[in-house]
């Protein structure tokens, strides 16, 4: 019996070893190697020589890396408010039987469809300062003095491209919303229409507090996908002008592939990793606690 | 309980499928050996009568990209036993995939580069083959120049093909120009003379895309040289000189700043690439651009006639002249899997005919002392003037200092371009990183 035992333990493991062994060998073997390097000179030629905690010294005395954390945080400040809120006032005014709204769900919804590139690609034709739809609209209608460089100045560059991940993100949250709303048992908001509760009563204290599992999701998967931004600056500026618009993943990017400074990127990304599976772990016991409750 | 069972029974059964499919294969290849070895017999000759070179090129330009294909097809044709795998990659993403590609255990045999500085980093680290025999052999070291000898030497070993060379020039608008009476400027209160006239006129002077901003590195690249002289440029570029020097900030607040206080650049230029700002020049919106040749490639050709280049004007005529001539070339991978082809075909790169074929389709300057430049156009003509006129020829801002100096560096451009008065900031900046970068060379 005991050694039966000890295989009922065993078996998950034994399923699980060739599984376990490609993720180590491709990620965590991979991750270690990164915060290893984190702590070398490597330039990606030479063998690397260990330095200590130099690269992370140096990192937290650049400005550059300041101006990238502080555009991550207005990136998650956009994303946890203007499409959380877009998001669910547009799932709540979708789902009901109005006329067209297959329509507009699916419209709202295609931005996710396209790649974050061809997204940064479209945008920057948008934007283009002489001949883009948003400034030639402007002129059009008399409003030239609101025809910017939008991505040429280096105060509006930074929300010119989180505009463009906002306008990505709302139809995703909505998606979201619109599954959580098939949870909320309409009983429950009859009963409160029954009881006397105007609109907004009711989305305020049924309907909300119903959603607030799939609210917490939400959250955490934008600030997730701030934490990860790339691709929209990358394609749109590159981090220019002068880093104005760099966030933490691009700062990597250029100091480890264009300047060849491998070591002092693994720091980047080692501290980009930190701030990640903070809000990662936050999200996992979310949903393991949701869960356990069914 | 019962579920444990299951989970057993189910080990058991995979298991045994295991176990079972093992000795069935065996049996399986053993039974048809005879077959098999018929087959391989065909296909092992086929490698043999076919041998192969894996080519990696950063020419992506629309031009550059049919030119280079041209040449792996007449190479083809010359050693039809040989197959050239070819692949063209966008020029900024090569630059980044270099240090990956050098250091495969099976690299691409031949790859474009720069010469200089940029090569010598990987020649140092061993990274690239000797291929003195190949310049031997070919009788390149009486076929080609000596300055470009010296380029491609370290210890008296050769480790590089310098293959073609461009000039910078000021590219203007012949059209524009001579609607306003305008000659092309020689100096530099004539220069800003042109300029004022053309802003008056409601056209932009002068175009330029800042997105990439290696653009603005080539404005740096003049003006220091007509102010400080080339010597001292290029000091500066290998470290040797501060960042905080006077002399370096005059170059940004009596000249640069000048140029863009009165707003003789681009509106928006951190907006465009290069070649998206070459737009306003195509459309007639713009008349000036400082650009190396390269910039005909992508202008169109029924217009071509209308361009035309003068030399950055001369601000102090007591300094030497220096010009940016950056040369492109070939080389060989340290650890190349195909070495005997790689030296044929790099033979055949560096060879009169492939020259004179890229010369003449791209109109870029070959090295090779044997091409016939009877035919070379007025253009190339002009411009091999250009370079025979200077005293100094740089490579060009990130190519003759290391790649974090010149990031940094052109970074520094952009944000005195927006904010000129933090000059004085951005040069602190600069010159602390300039100590950290060559503190360890």
């Amino acid at each position: 019996m005991a050694r039966r035992t000890v295989l009922y333990r065993l078996s998950p493991y034994l399923f699980l070893i060739v599984p376990l062994i490609i993720y180590c060998i491709w990620v965590v073997g991979p991750m270690l190697y990164t915060i290893y390097l984190s702590f070398t000179n490597w330039d990606g030629v030479s063998s690397p020589a260990v330095i200590g905690w130099r690269n992370y010294q140096k990192l937290f005395r650049d400005p550059v890396f300041y101006i990238s954390l502080t555009n991550n945080l207005k990136w998650m400040l956009c994303f946890i408010t203007i499409p959380v809120v877009g998001g669910l006032a547009l799932a709540l005014a979708l789902n009901r039987n109005i006329p067209g709204a297959k329509f507009f769900k699916t419209s709202f919804y295609s931005p996710m469809v396209l790649s974050l590139v061809v997204c940064g690609l479209i945008w920057s034709w948008m934007y283009h300062p002489a001949k883009g739809l948003i400034n030639e609209s402007l002129r059009l209608i008399g409003l030239d003095a609101l025809a910017k460089g939008w991505l040429s100045d280096r105060r509006l560059v930074m929300w010119a491209i989180i505009a463009v991940g906002v306008w990505r993100q709302v139809g995703y949250v909505m998606v979201l919303y619109l599954a959580g709303l098939q949870g909320v048992d309409p009983t429950l908001v009859d009963a409160s229409r029954v009881d006397g509760c105007s609109n907004w009563q009711t989305i305020w204290h049924v309907i909300l507090p119903l959603l607030s599992p799939v609210t917490v999701v939400v959250v955490v998967i934008s600030i997730i996908d701030s934490l990860r931004a790339f691709d929209l600056v990358s394609v749109m500026t590159r981090g220019g002008p002068y880093y104005s618009s760099s966030v933490l993943a691009n700062f990597m990017y250029i100091e480890a592939f264009n300047n060849y400074k491998m070591g002092y990127g693994a720091a980047i990304s080692v501290i980009l990793f930190i701030l990640s599976a903070v809000f990662i772990f936050l999200y996992l016991w979310r949903v393991m606690q949701t869960e356990m409750e069914y | 309980m019962k579920r444990y069972l299951l989970t057993l029974l189910s080990l058991v059964a995979i298991l045994t499928v295991v176990v079972a499919c093992a000795p069935q294969t065996v049996t399986v290849t053993v039974e048809r050996t005879v077959p098999v070895r018929e087959t391989v017999q065909v296909t092992v000759e086929k490698p043999v009568a076919k041998r192969i070179v894996i080519y990696n090129s950063y020419m992506s330009d629309p031009a550059p990209r049919e030119a280079d294909a041209a040449l792996v097809k007449m190479f083809e044709e010359e050693h039809p036993d040989i197959d050239v795998i070819h692949s063209t990659i966008a020029h900024e993403d090569f630059k980044q995939a270099i240090r990956a590609y050098l250091t495969a255990s099976t690299p691409p045999d031949v790859m474009t580069w720069f010469a200089g500085n940029r090569a010598r980093f990987f020649i140092d680290k061993g990274l690239i083959m000797d291929i003195s025999d190949v310049w031997e052999k070919e009788g390149w070291n009486e076929s080609y120049p000596k300055g470009f000898r010296a380029l491609s030497t370290v210890n008296d070993k050769q480790y590089f093909l310098p293959a073609s060379w461009y000039w910078w020039a000021v590219y203007y608008r012949k059209d524009i120009f001579d609607q306003y009476g305008l000659k092309p400027p020689q100096t530099w209160d004539e220069f800003l003379q042109v300029c004022e006239t053309l802003k008056k006129n409601g056209i932009t002077p002068i175009t330029i895309g800042t997105k990439y901003p290696w653009t603005a590195a080539g404005w740096f690249d003049y003006l220091n040289m007509r102010v400080n002289g080339p010597e001292f440029h290029i000091n500066l570029m290998l470290g040797k000189e501060r960042y905080d020097d006077p002399r370096v900030k005059k170059v940004f607040t009596d000249y640069w700043g000048v140029l863009i206080q009165k707003g003789y650049f681009l509106e928006n230029a951190a907006a465009y690439s290069w070649s998206e700002a070459l737009q306003f020049m195509i459309e007639g919106k713009a008349a000036m651009y400082l650009m190396g040749d390269f910039i005909r490639d992508s202008y169109p050709d029924e217009l071509e006639g209308n361009l035309d280049f003068f030399r950055f004007p001369i601000i102090d005529p007591n300094v030497p002249i220096g010009e940016d001539a950056p040369t492109d070339g070939f080389f060989i991978a340290a650890n190349s899997q195909h070495p005997e082809e790689a030296k044929l075909f790099l033979a055949f790169l560096g060879s009169v005919k492939a020259q004179q074929y890229f010369a003449d389709t791209l109109g870029r300057l070959p090295t090779n002392m044997g091409v016939d430049t009877s035919k070379f156009t007025p253009v190339q003509l002009k411009g091999l003037e250009l370079i025979k006129g200077a005293d100094y020829v740089a490579q060009f801002y990130d190519r003759d200092t290391t790649p974090e100096m010149a990031e940094k560096g052109m970074a520094g451009f952009m944000e005195f371009w927006d904010n000129p008065g933090a000059i004085d900031d951005i040069l602190a900046r600069l010159e602390a990183a300039r100590q950290e970068i060559f503190a360890g060379q």
